[in-house]
């Protein structure tokens, strides 16, 4: 018995919203995928199916606590879109108004901007080949709407949190955001998962459509989701000239399967892409990053470092195509993890299939140990030893929070990290 | 402060050290000389706790603890300083908070508070103008894309800093143009005292002309054999090391 077994019964009983034709593919895709096993080359080291609970529930929308806060990040300003268990919690929120910029719930949202969400709606990921984000589109019933006009700058960041406070261990949470910013605008985004206790499982799409000479700066954070099972899809289309950064940051977990995918669709645009993670105890933390440049002269940078403490785990696998007319492609890739013990085990596989000849492309990824040297340097001047470990790990790592724009953020995270490795420098 | 008393050291099956004799009063500067390969940044290594010497026989003992028992670690809290022939370089750590991470670990091992920022900020100032170290060095990554002399100069700023009652130095001298080199020998004059005690480690006189020692040591395949004063070092410089070997019979 698995929640596979009953997956129409449940269909049966969610709210459409309009979407039944898609919603209908999607679960006949889902059913025809299924869910992946080991012997699935995507998944071939991030063991899934064995980790969810035998029977879920895909909905948990009378389950939400009123009294649910957001515990973090009160000090910092912006728009802040809440939702709680999947579901959009008006009285948590705080939007701040500005022209040319809609944002709040998809579900509320969809129908005041049916042209918009019809044409993006998802356009971005690939529901016949990707087992979650085909069952995502089947049920997830709410999440984000960013909406962002044409020659917008929107002042204040957009926050998206997803709060999970639900006392049930079957509930397999399908939530989802449409982000659109058109052409010249800029807007930045930060989305974080918080789990205030518990087992819970989520499943999580975000499409992000970039308009001509837009900017997107997104930062996905797992920051507080220690007892979580998790797979997040950010799928961005990127159009000519537009640039895009998005940063994902892993402080726990236990499991993360990240896909972080972006398109270049239009010449001249920019991605980079960004990932820190951190692995304690039994975590596994999986990053699978896909670039496909399509069309000449597009840049895609990559920086994804890793440190892996007691028995976790971690995947690097990162795709970087480039097709037969992506002429004057310049693509970089890097992916280094170090191993703080013994029994952490890292998997990494770069994958650069390139159909272009005149592109520059280059990647390196490497998995070692921390320096002797190092660290008999910090010891040298009194350091006790756990201490310059998260010294020599917070200096392997820094380097990825340094690079987050938006200043606030940034220390906010730093912070984190130090918190994170114990340490108070 | 410091007696080394019979010490035997090896690596894999290499012995190094083979019975050498130390011992260092607080208020000398003692220098130890000698050819390449003969055993005098493995001593300073030892000293300082790095991990890859088997010690097999003989003792050090500081201030009359046993060292060889102390991690690393204790060794700097308890007094003990090392500064690198090769600093390394750490990306991502600023000198700054390096530097508070240690002057704190050794404040708390003795007792006290965390240093109060306005008080740290001031010492950082008045100790990195020992050594004529730019302020922006500070706030930047550990020795990153530092030249050979700022590498040697950021090693007198830390000893300064931990206010060490022994400091080795390891070959501080090598590789530095004279205007480093007085800077950096100006420093450690500086910090000269009669309750601490320098062992400088060098392959070449010139030094000691700025760091003026009470004693010469020339170690020799892994002891040391002969000790003598300043003028001991303006005769190897004069005669080489060959009359020394005659000299000993070795």
């Amino acid at each position: 018995m698995s929640f596979t077994d009953n997956i129409e019964t449940i269909f049966e009983t969610i709210d459409k919203d309009n979407l039944s034709a898609v919603r209908e593919s999607a679960l006949s895709s889902f059913k025809t995928l299924g869910l992946p096993s080991a012997r699935h080359e995507e998944w071939k080291y991030t063991h899934i199916k064995t980790k969810l609970p035998e029977t879920l529930r895909l909905v948990a929308s009378q389950e939400s606590q009123v009294a649910s806060k957001l515990k973090y990040f009160n000090s910092i300003k912006g728009t802040k879109l809440v939702f709680i268990n999947g579901v959009f919690s008006a009285e948590s929120s705080v939007i701040i108004d500005q022209s040319g910029l809609t944002v709040g719930s998809l579900k509320e949202l969809s129908s005041q901007h049916e042209a918009i969400f019809t044409k993006h709606f998802n356009k971005a990921t690939d529901i016949s080949k990707e087992n979650f984000a085909a069952l995502n589109t089947a049920f997830a019933q709410d999440g984000a709407f960013i909406y962002v006009k044409k020659n917008t700058i929107v002042e204040a960041p957009v926050f998206v949190f997803h709060i999970y406070d639900h006392a049930s261990a079957d509930i397999f949470t399908q939530s989802r955001n449409l982000i659109v910013v058109e052409e010249n605008a800029d807007i930045t985004i930060v989305e974080d998962f918080q789990n205030n206790n518990g087992e819970k499982f989520y499943n999580h799409v975000s499409e992000v459509f970039i308009g001509q000479n837009a900017e997107v700066n997104y930062s996905l954070l797992q920051l507080h989701n220690q007892h979580t099972t998790s797979v997040n899809y950010v799928e961005a289309r990127l159009e000519k000239d537009a640039r895009y950064h998005i940063t994902t940051v892993t402080l726990d977990g236990k499991l993360v399967r990240n896909n972080i995918n972006a398109y270049m669709d239009g010449e001249n645009s920019l991605a980079t892409l960004n990932g820190l993670y951190i692995g304690k105890e039994a975590n596994h933390i999986d990053n699978h990053i896909l670039v496909d440049h399509r069309v000449p002269n597009c840049n895609s940078h990559q920086v994804y470092k890793g440190v892996l403490d007691d028995q976790s785990t971690g995947v690097f696998n990162g795709k970087i195509f480039v097709q037969k007319d992506a002429q004057k492609t310049n693509a970089y890739q890097s992916s280094k993890a170090v191993l703080l013990s013994d029994e952490a085990s890292m998997n990494s596989k770069p994958q650069l299939e390139i159909f272009a000849d005149d592109v520059k492309c280059s990647h390196g990824a490497a998995i070692g140990q921390m320096s002797k040297n190092e660290l008999f340097y910090l010891l040298a001047r009194g350091i006790d030893k756990e201490t310059a470990r998260g010294i020599l790990t917070y200096a392997f790592a820094n380097e990825i929070i340094a690079a987050v724009k938006l200043p606030e953020l940034r220390t906010y995270l730093d912070d984190k990290l130090k918190e994170k490795l114990n340490i108070t420098i | 402060m410091l007696e080394i008393k019979n010490l035997h050291a090896k690596i894999g099956d290499k012995e190094i050290l083979k019975g050498l004799n130390l011992t260092v009063k607080a208020g000398e500067v003692h220098a130890i000389m000698g050819p390449n390969g003969t055993g005098k940044s493995t001593l300073a290594s030892i000293i300082a706790g790095k991990e890859d010497y088997e010690i097999t026989a003989g003792e050090i003992l500081f201030e009359g603890k046993n060292l060889l028992d102390l991690s690393p670690d204790e060794r700097a809290r308890e007094g003990v300083f090392l500064a690198f022939q090769y600093p390394v370089e750490i990306p991502g750590v600023s000198t700054t908070n390096f530097m508070k991470a240690a002057v704190n670990a050794k404040r708390k091992h003795h007792g006290q508070e965390p240093i109060v920022a306005k008080e740290f900020l001031a010492m950082m100032n008045e100790k990195r103008q020992l050594v004529e170290l730019d302020k922006s060095y500070l706030s930047r990554s550990i020795n990153e894309g530092f030249s050979g002399g700022e590498k040697k100069r950021n090693e007198i700023f830390q000893m300064a800093m931990l206010d060490p009652k022994l400091a080795i130095l390891d070959e501080t001298d090598s590789g530095l143009d004279i205007d480093a080199l007085r800077i950096v020998a100006d420093g450690v004059n500086k910090l000269k005292s009669k309750n601490n005690a320098f062992l400088v480690i060098t392959h070449y006189q010139r030094l000691l002309n700025y760091i003026v020692p009470d004693f010469v040591h020339i170690m020799y395949d892994g002891r040391v054999v002969k000790t003598g004063d300043k003028s001991l070092a303006l005769k190897m410089e004069e005669r080489g090391y060959d009359w020394i070997k005659e000299e000993v019979g070795v």
